[in-house]
């Protein structure tokens, strides 16, 4: 049971909500941390590759009418049916950080639902899952 | 095309300062941008996207040193995404000089707040309203200052969460974090510990900013070529301005960035009566 009352707390389950709690803010923690990271090295790897093979960074491409999906999937058929750009690691870099805070709240919901059993923050975050996805496939 | 080699220092310095005043990057980035010639919604679309990685990766700390409130963010966070979206169609469906103005006005707003925010001070104790406590609104968090674990209880939930949808509204209009607003709904309405308050609304700023990001995203008004030196950027500036932070004096810093803040506010608000 996540539900402690705050008026009696039994000392044994509080201390296992609260290590549960714990448990949550460093999984929490890691994946905005992991996520930030990879989106920067695919960045700067993009960047890199441009400078080597061009000797500027100038990119100029736009994104039009695409949601972050219909992005990724048009950037890999580039790469799977033409060569490999260094425009792909760009790309692929704000994918990657446009996905960080999703995959947070994603596992957030699992977390609240599996961990916690906690039903109404499940919904919560839930609905803020919904809201995002329905943001990330916007058309 | 502004150039790489002239977009990425201006990047690393909005960070940089954005990060000693405690705000994001954006409310010096966005101006900065426009100064080099971007347009104002291209650059409200980077700027927001630059917001996602500055949050999460400070959120990242905060989060595992148990200082931010997980269920208070989330709680809210149905309020900001919401907003986000809202504010950032309206973005795109307006003009550009109502932009300057809209934004040099918050950053007024800002400054009166961070003037403001010297005088706040926390108290413990706290009667908690039946809805907040039903939300489960309460924590604790070790205090390293005090020494001690402080406990607490976030109370009118049923005022912070409309608010905090307008708070989402500022930050996917104008491409910023809006953390300053954030904090002060956390601060006198819900009445949340300082340090918990900047760490939480630090989470829900990542979220807000990703739902405004989608939006521009869609628009076709995030160009890679553009946002990767800002990111870049914005990034280390922030990382290098908050490792400054500890070792300047609180004061000086205060007074300098205010300055600043008020200077693009004036510069933003004249460039929109002008019509841009």
């Amino acid at each position: 049971m996540s539900v402690t009352p705050s008026a009696h707390p039994d000392p044994g389950s509080t201390s296992k909500a609260e290590a549960r709690q714990f448990e949550m803010d460093v999984l929490v923690g890691y994946i905005l941390l992991y996520g930030v990271v990879l989106s920067l090295l695919l960045i700067c790897a993009g960047l890199i590759w441009r400078l080597v093979n061009t000797g500027n960074l100038h990119f100029d491409y736009e994104l039009s009418g695409m949601n972050l999906f219909q992005l990724v999937a048009t950037e890999l058929k580039q790469a799977l049916h033409a060569e490999l750009r260094p425009r792909l690691f760009l790309s692929l870099g704000i994918a990657v950080l446009m996905l960080t805070p999703f995959i947070r709240v994603l596992a957030s919901v699992f977390y609240f639902l599996g961990v916690l059993k906690n039903w109404k923050y499940t919904l919560f975050t839930s609905l803020v899952l919904i809201v995002l996805t329905y943001s990330l496939f916007l058309r | 095309m502004v150039s790489f080699e002239l977009l990425f220092p201006i990047s690393i310095l909005a960070g940089f300062v954005g990060a000693i005043g405690g705000m994001g990057g954006g409310v010096i980035l966005i101006p900065a941008l426009t100064l080099l010639g971007v347009d104002i919604k291209h650059a409200i679309a980077i700027s927001i996207l630059s917001v996602i990685a500055t949050s999460s990766g400070s959120a990242s700390a905060y989060v595992r040193d148990h200082l931010t409130n997980l269920k208070v963010g989330m709680f809210l966070e149905m309020f900001t995404i919401v907003g986000a979206l809202a504010g950032a169609r309206i973005t795109i469906a307006s003009s550009s000089a109502p932009l300057y103005i809209i934004f040099g006005l918050v950053l007024l707003g800002s400054w009166i707040a961070l003037f403001a925010a010297g005088h706040y001070s926390w108290h413990e104790p706290q009667t908690q309203d039946a809805f907040s406590r039903w939300l489960e609104l309460e924590g604790s968090y070790p205090d390293q200052v005090l020494g001690k674990t402080v406990h607490y209880k976030a109370r009118r939930a049923y005022f912070g969460a409309p608010l905090m949808f307008g708070a989402g509204v500022i930050a996917g209009l104008l491409g910023i974090g809006a953390g300053a607003v954030k904090v002060l709904i956390h601060d006198l309405v819900m009445g949340l510990p300082p340090k918990v308050s900047t760490t939480t609304s630090n989470l829900i700023i990542g979220v807000t900013a990703l739902a405004g990001t989608s939006v521009y995203l869609y628009a076709g008004l995030i160009e890679p070529g553009l946002a990767a030196p800002v990111i870049l950027g914005v990034v280390i500036g922030a990382f290098l301005g908050t490792r400054l932070l500890v070792r300047l004096s609180n004061q000086a810093v205060r007074r300098v960035f205010l300055f600043i803040l008020l200077i693009l506010a004036a510069e933003m608000i004249f460039r929109g009566l002008r019509g841009v």
